[in-house]
């Protein structure tokens, strides 16, 4: 459900699908007024197509990834996922140093690859995060969708990919950009990279088990919540948790006057 | 009163969130919003109070937990705010039965997570003043063998008292995330539809309550 969840799960499919899609998406016209639409963001004009996408992607969820998460949450300690969980936010670090450099955060990208050094000798290739308990460097979470947000570039209609889930056309791009970027598996087998991947998506989602159950059974249109939330949760990450102004609605705080 | 035993053992987990804590550190506090901030650092000790005194029973904690929700959360601002525009469309009747349920979810919904408390700590982080006057006031949750995770609480002033109006996790506003649901609601429905979506959702939640 969050972006770095549909970029494990990029890999599930081909990086050729992925580069593909990002090269028919880049092809949408994008507003490039991003700020402007802010109240407009939740018009979702691809909402039908969308909501056709969603079910199919629960309907995997359901009868694919959560029996094998659950499975995976029963076999594994909770201590071993964590460490999983760590190594790889560890691989996925030099690609937040280089998407904090093209978005000219030097700062931020020498904390995620000081992170990525540290933690990749002394925190046992990445298993662990000392420099977060020992060093206080929390993780930067920086992606190559998030970089085109900060050129400039405006995000396109919500868009549910197949498998990948919540996106836009310029996350779709993202997307390929970091799949490209991911220098590492130029040198692995492409089997290697699949199976990889495909342990970080279990993983991930044996993690996730509560809350998504939780989610589903509190909200009343699971659709509109998990389009709420992935907007909201990308424009905070884009905005670096700086502006805390959540939401998309202009008048989130206004009390309308009357009765 | 519509709020029933079931939602006794209920807590409301706004406030959990500030549950889930050990108030620490304070970095760049604010003049304005200073007093905000000891609210919700006040509210976290208590809270916290309760969670660790293992020795007083589950539904005697929820109970407390829920008394001290029910003085720091603005429900009835909460809820417009929640429904913003759609909110003249309601009745009167209307309205006081829609913040009575909305309330009712609240609390069964966070409060059947109280089990998930597992020593997480909390760091007020931060503090700073709103262009309307409100307050924010940032806190960090850790532990749980995740990231940090970044809570923050929107306070206004409401009758001289500092009141909590919206928690905003990760960048995600519960205030929003409702809204957006029930204008969905709103806009198939009407108030009468929403009113018993609302029912039933509660009806559902207070039998899964009382089966767990």
């Amino acid at each position: 459900m969050t972006p770095r969840n549909s970029q494990n799960a990029a890999a599930v499919i081909t990086r050729c699908f992925l580069l593909a899609a990002g090269l028919v998406f880049a092809g949408v016209p994008l507003s490039v007024h991003a700020e402007a639409q802010a109240n407009a963001a939740e018009d979702d004009p691809w909402e039908s197509f969308n909501r056709g996408m969603f079910w199919f992607n629960d309907q995997i969820d359901g009868y694919v990834l959560e029996p094998v998460a659950r499975g995976w949450d029963f076999a594994m300690p909770k201590d071993v996922q964590t460490w999983i969980d760590n190594f790889f936010d560890n691989v996925h670090a030099p690609i937040d140093t280089v998407n904090s450099l093209l978005q000219g955060k030097p700062r931020d990208a020498g904390v995620a690859f000081g992170r990525f050094l540290f933690n990749s000798t002394v925190g046992f290739a990445g298993f662990f995060d000392p420099a977060a308990s020992e060093l206080g460097l929390d993780e930067v979470r920086e992606d190559f969708g998030q970089t085109l947000a900060v050129w400039g570039l405006g995000s396109g209609p919500y868009l549910v990919l197949p498998i990948l889930g919540p996106s836009s056309p310029r996350d779709t791009a993202g997307l390929a950009g970091d799949a490209a970027m991911t220098a590492y598996t130029w040198f692995i087998p492409w089997s290697a990279t699949y199976s990889s991947r495909g342990v970080d998506v279990v993983n991930t989602r044996s993690r996730l088990l509560q809350q998504i159950e939780d989610s589903k059974k509190s909200s009343f249109d699971y659709y509109v919540f998990v389009r709420n939330a992935y907007l909201q949760y990308r424009r905070n990450l884009i905005q670096d948790k700086k502006a805390g102004e959540s939401g998309f609605y202009d008048d989130l705080y206004d009390v309308v006057p009357g009765n | 009163m519509m709020i029933s035993m079931t939602s006794f053992r209920a807590t409301s987990a706004l406030l959990f969130a500030a549950a889930f804590c050990l108030v620490a550190a304070s970095v760049g506090a604010d003049e304005a919003s200073a007093p905000a901030r000891l609210v919700v650092e006040s509210t976290s000790e208590q809270v916290l109070a309760v969670l660790r005194d293992k020795g007083v029973s589950v539904d005697r904690r929820l109970e407390e937990l829920q008394q001290i929700a029910y003085r720091r959360f603005d429900f009835p601002t909460i809820g417009r705010l929640v429904l913003a525009r759609g909110w003249n469309q309601l009745t009167p009747d209307q309205q006081r039965a829609f913040l009575e349920d909305f309330k009712r979810h609240l609390s069964l919904d966070y409060g059947r997570r109280i089990d998930s408390y597992t020593n997480q700590t909390v760091t007020i982080i931060g503090d700073r003043t709103e262009p309307n006057g409100d307050a924010t006031v940032r806190t960090q949750v850790n532990g749980g063998g995740t990231s940090p995770v970044a809570v923050d609480y929107r306070l206004r002033r409401i009758d001289g008292d500092w009141r909590v109006i919206d928690i905003i996790v990760e960048g995600v506003s519960l205030v929003s995330s409702y809204r957006s649901q029930f204008q969905e609601i709103m806009a198939s429905g009407g108030p009468t539809r929403l009113l018993q979506v609302l029912r039933e959702k509660n009806e559902q939640a207070a039998t899964t309550a009382r089966a767990g």
